[in-house]
This record gives C-alpha cells, structure tokens and sequence, in this order.
C-alpha cells in the first residue's frame, strides 16, 4: 500500500460508485481482521497495533477518493485522539495536510463565474497547480502588486455533498468510534451543521476578520489580511503567511524557550476565544498554523467556528473548577443540563455515569488547576487515552440508549483535546491562564 | 431586387433574423412553429426566401448548436491561457466554456431537449454540423495528447477516441440539462470527474500492461 495520494484520477461519481467505495473498503477491513486472527494463531504475541495500522491505511486510502466532507470526517476523527486508537491517528493526520488537486481550468472557471475574470487577469502572478490542500478546497499561490496572497477555492459541490457523504461514512465512524448509534448521530447532526457552515466562505471572511481583530493584542500570534474585493462564496483571498508547519518545525530541534512561547501563544488565543468571545476557532489541527521566523504563529483557517452558548459555558466550566465547592444538588443540575444524566436513566446508572464524567472532566481540568502546566508529560495523555479507551470500550456506554453529553460539549472538547495535544507535540510548558472565578 | 446591391449582408441579416425568431418563437410558444409558411410569414418573408438560408427547422436547430460550439471556441481563445493546457485540461476548459454558451440558451434547449428521449448523440441529424465540428477539434486535442503521450496509442480503439469524447459531450449536455443545484455547481463536478475518468482510461494505464502480458503468455505457449 503506498502512502502518498493518488492524484485526482478517479474519484467515484456518483452515489452509487461512492458508496461501493467504501463497501470495499469494508471488505478489505474484514480481510484484515481475518488476517489478523490467522497470524495470531501462529504467533499470539501479536498484537492490534498492526492490524490497526492495516486497517487505517486501506480506510485512509478510500476516504482520499472521496474528497470532500468524507475527508473532513477523518480530520475529525484524527483530532479526537482520544477515540481512535494510535494507528488509526497518524493514517489520519496524513488527510489534514494533503487532498488530491483541482483542474486548472476549473479554476478559472470559478473565477470567471465570481469576477468574470480569469486568475491571470485578477492576480500580477497565479500558481498554475495548487500549492496546499485544504479538505474541501486548494490554495493558489498569488502575487498583486508588493503583496503576495493566498487564494482558497473551494471543490464545487462539496455544499451539497455534505450530507450524502455523512451518511456514507457513518457505518465506518460507528465501527471505528466505538458509539452506540445514537450517539453517533446526536454527533453527526452537529458535525453536518459546522461543515454546511465551512462550506460558507464569505461567513468565514467576516469571522475571520472579527476573530483576528479581537485577538490582535495577544503577543507573538500572526494573522492575514483578508480582501472581500478578492473573496467570493467560492474563493477567499488573503495575504501569504510566509513559514513552515508545526511538524516540520518541530524538525529543526527549535529551544524549549521557542516552544514555550509558541505553546503560549497558543493557549493565550484560545484562553481570550473561549473565555471572553464565547466563539471560538474550533478546528485546532497542525495544518492549520504556521509558524514564522522569531517564534511567531501564524493562524490561517477560520472554517470552523463554534459559538459556545452561556448556559452550556457556565456549566461546563464549573465543572473545571478546581475544588468543586458546589453542593451535590446543584453539581446534578450541571450534569442535567450538560445532558451527562437524563431522567431516562436509573439511579444506579445516574451514579455510574456521573462518576465518569466526573473523573473525565477533573482529568481535562488538569491544567486549569495549576499556574503553570507542563504539556509534555506524556503521562497527562496517557492518562486520556486510557480513560477514553475505557469508555469506548464499557458495555454501559454502549447499551445506553441515548446520547451523553451535550452537543455543544462536542466540538469545546474537540477545541480542548486538540489544544492539548498541539501542545503536547510541542512539549511546551505555559503559564495556563484563565478567568478570574475559575482560579 | 433591391437587396442586389449588399447581397452579402443582407444575406447574414436573413440568416441571422430567422435564427433569432426561431428561438424567440420556441421560447415564447414552448414549441416548433407549426410550418415553414407560417413562420415565413411572421418574419415577413417569402417561403421560399427562407429556403435560400435554410431547407427546414431541423437545419435551423442545427444551426444553432453549431453557433454555440463556434462562440465556445471564440470564447476559449479569448481567455489566452488555452495553447498552454494539456490535453485533459483543454478538453476541460472547452466543457467549461462550452456550458457557460449553453447557460445562455438555457431555456431554448430545454423546450427542445428536455424530454429524456432526446439526447445529442441519438439526435444524430440535428446535431449532425456540431458534431462534425466538434470532431475536428477533439482530433486536435487528442493528436496533441498522442504526441505527448498523454493519450495512449492503441490498435483499434485508439481511432474511436474522438467519438468516445463526443459521446461525454452528450453526457455533460443530459447532466446540464437535469441539474438543478445552485448555479449548476454539479455539473462542473460532474466534467471535472467524468473528464478525469475519460483521459486516465485513455492514458496508459494497468490494461495495457496486462493486455501485454496476456498476449506474450499466449503467444509464447
């Protein structure tokens, strides 16, 4: 199996080639499995890793066909590194980075529906093949005048594509995640509303901007200037972040000063999201930062953004808090209303699951009950994956007939986990800084 | 005659006066017009003036596709960038253009084509001009393809190359006509894949090789 995507040569048309797609895919899965249980007959040390890592490539491999919202899922799911078990991550990783390519003249031809011009006419310089992928669109590199640009053209047909092509991947997310269906669609639901979202370029030129100006006084962070002249529902233009990708970054050995104040920057522009925009960017995937020379972070993608509503913030992050000073009666309400517990449920599994969550958010508090918080404790993750390993695996979660949790929850433990693990991989140590009644 | 004098244009004139009330006529009525003498009449011309441009409504139907296939072309030259392209994207751009042409007919087509029964490549008369000249474009393409070895060269099949590209312009035309997503964004994803699709088929691909192969097995039994 070679690891690097096919160009875009044949990429399933309709449905229909979609959906036998990933039927192959399901059996090549199967295939695996079999493999796997008759190479632990000969050798019964073997473990899952290798199967795991069969099993990620051949799903990984189908999913870049695909393109588009199928793309986008395994992004997901290679964000919530707690749920996926680590083979399956780094197949994953490898879609946030790269996507096959669009035609040239379908570029054009977006431009010349949008400006009646073609890239050439609009831009001094236009790149003729895209030089980076995003999951539903590629960027061109540009040049106007002294300015050098960045210009995002979307796939055509993503938009209506979202939800067919959720409905295809969800057989697989429910196998690979380990959900009870109805979990997984309380998931999805939310998941299709912030893609269909994605999919809106002109919404996120305006967050962006509103974003990037809210956060302009935070030290040592980046971000572009966006031109509506240049930006369309399909197209957004925006100045080139010059730099190198945290992975590649990490490469060159950079001093535990340098990871430091990337890490803080970091944490101080989801500290001042979180906690004062109650809007926050909620995709934090390496491809989506740069880092410049001086140690400087460059933040390039507004695709996501989630509004943290104010009752779900309050009780989320009471729950944080250090010192759970509230009494059981209010703790339960909390619970209610973050709908952990619901009044389907029994008393004994009311306790049960109220222990998890419990155990579960005191362990991703971590960091807010201390000044400073080293993320390079490998042991903090450890710790994570094992709790989610745990879940994903416990009967109870699985035979539970509704969803936990609510669905806001989703994409902040997203935003969390993956600001964690940023760190993490930058083995950053920062001063975790947070609203005064959380302290 | 009084016309002698200008022939040329007027004779330019008439042709395009009778393609225009043409169209007007299906867009306005939904329909053919019931008969030559009529519609002759309505344009206030003789019958048999009408025949010196053309011999029936088919040739004028006709007509009307070639017009869209030769703007096309005009278009494409006009964007520059088309010598540049490669084989794929040339066909690409022209699919591209060529549906922006049609988006302007849009509603003359699909009082003439929507019923499922008729597709360009069965309505081989109307489209008889079209095709010819679509032909000789798509020769081009594909020779230039050939050249660069963008195309494979096969025995047999090879030469059939250009009508298994009109057969996709009749394919794109059907998809163009029933697509009804926001500013036909699915039929541009329809070209750019079903395109794709045509010209790795086209190009050498894993068949040769195995066609090779099972030759050389056979041959050295």
């Amino acid at each position: 199996m070679t690891d690097h995507l096919n160009e875009q040569q044949a990429i399933p048309v309709s449905k229909v080639q979609r959906a036998a797609k990933f039927i192959s895919t399901g059996a090549k899965v199967g295939g695996n499995y079999v493999k796997h249980y008759a190479k632990k007959m000969v050798n019964p040390s073997m473990d899952k890793e290798e199967l795991h890592k069969n099993n990620a490539s051949d799903i990984y491999s189908s999913l870049s066909q695909l393109k588009g919202s199928a793309l986008k899922v395994a992004q997901m799911m290679s964000m919530d590194k707690n749920l996926l078990p680590r083979a399956y991550q780094d197949k994953f990783t490898m879609a946030q980075y790269s996507a096959p390519p669009l035609s040239f003249p379908l570029v054009v031809k977006t431009f010349q529906k949008y400006f009646s011009k073609s890239p050439d006419q609009v831009f001094d310089t236009f790149t003729r093949s895209a030089v980076n992928a995003a999951s539903i669109g590629q960027v061109h590199k540009a040049t106007l005048g002294e300015k050098t640009l960045a210009v995002k053209i979307q796939y055509p047909g993503i938009a209506d594509s979202v939800s067919s092509d959720l409905k295809l991947v969800r057989p697989f997310a429910l196998r690979l995640l380990n959900m009870n269906e109805r979990e997984l669609d309380h998931y999805m639901e939310e998941v299709e509303e912030k893609l269909l979202e994605e999919t809106d370029y002109i919404l996120e030129v305006r967050r962006s901007r509103e974003i990037s100006g809210e956060c302009s006084h935070i030290p040592n962070l980046k971000f572009p200037i966006y031109y509506d002249e240049l930006s369309a529902e399909r197209i957004i233009t925006m100045d080139w972040i010059d730099g190198v990708h945290m992975k590649e970054w990490l490469v060159t050995n950079p001093s535990q000063e340098s990871r430091n104040q990337i890490g803080q920057a970091l944490w101080d522009f989801y500290d001042h999201q979180v906690h004062n925009l109650k809007t926050v960017h909620a995709d934090p995937h390496p491809g989506n930062f740069i880092i410049q020379e001086n140690d400087q972070l460059g933040i390039i993608d507004f695709g996501c953004v989630k509004v943290i509503p104010e009752d779900f913030y309050q009780g989320y992050f009471a729950l944080i808090k250090k010192d759970l000073l509230i009494n059981s009666d209010e703790l339960d309400q909390v619970f209610f209303d973050l709908e952990f517990i619901s009044d389907k449920d029994s008393p004994e599994e009311q306790e049960y699951f109220k222990s998890v969550f419990r155990e579960m958010i005191s362990l991703l508090g971590k960091p807010f009950h201390s000044d400073k918080f080293d993320f390079s404790d490998d042991s903090f993750f450890q710790r994570i994956f094992e709790l989610g390993d745990r879940i994903s695996n416990d009967k109870k979660f699985k035979k539970s007939n509704q969803a936990r949790g609510s669905k806001h929850g989703l994409y902040v433990n997203r935003t969390y986990f993956g600001l964690y693990n940023l760190l993490n991989q930058l083995q950053a140590e920062v001063v975790t800084t947070k609203p005064d009644w959380l302290k | 005659m009084d016309t002698t004098t200008d022939k040329k244009l007027t004779k330019k004139n008439y042709r395009k006066l009778i393609l225009e009330g043409f169209k007007k006529h299906v867009l306005e009525h939904g329909e053919m017009p019931k008969s030559v003498f009529k519609f002759a009449k309505d344009l206030k011309m003789k019958e048999e003036d009408f025949y010196i441009y053309f011999t029936s409504f088919e040739s004028i139907k006709s007509a009307v596709l070639a017009d869209i296939f030769d703007e096309t072309l005009i278009q494409i030259a006009e964007q520059g960038v088309f010598e540049e392209y490669s084989a794929r994207e040339k066909f690409l751009s022209f699919l591209f253009t060529w549906i922006e042409e049609l988006k302007k007919n849009r509603s003359y087509l699909l009082s003439l084509y929507e019923s499922k029964s008729k597709s360009l490549v069965t309505l081989s008369k109307e489209s008889a001009q079209f095709k010819e000249k679509f032909k000789a474009f798509a020769n081009e393409i594909i020779l230039e393809g050939k050249e660069t070895e963008e195309i494979a060269t096969r025995p047999v099949i090879s030469d059939r190359y250009d009508e298994a590209l009109w057969i996709q312009v009749g394919f794109v035309f059907r998809y163009w006509l029933d697509d009804s997503s926001p500013s036909f964004e699915k039929t541009d994803a329809a070209i750019e894949k079903s395109v794709n699709l045509g010209f790795d088929l086209m190009g050498k691909s894993a068949l040769d090789s195995f066609i090779d192969f099972a030759k050389f097995m056979y041959q050295s039994k």
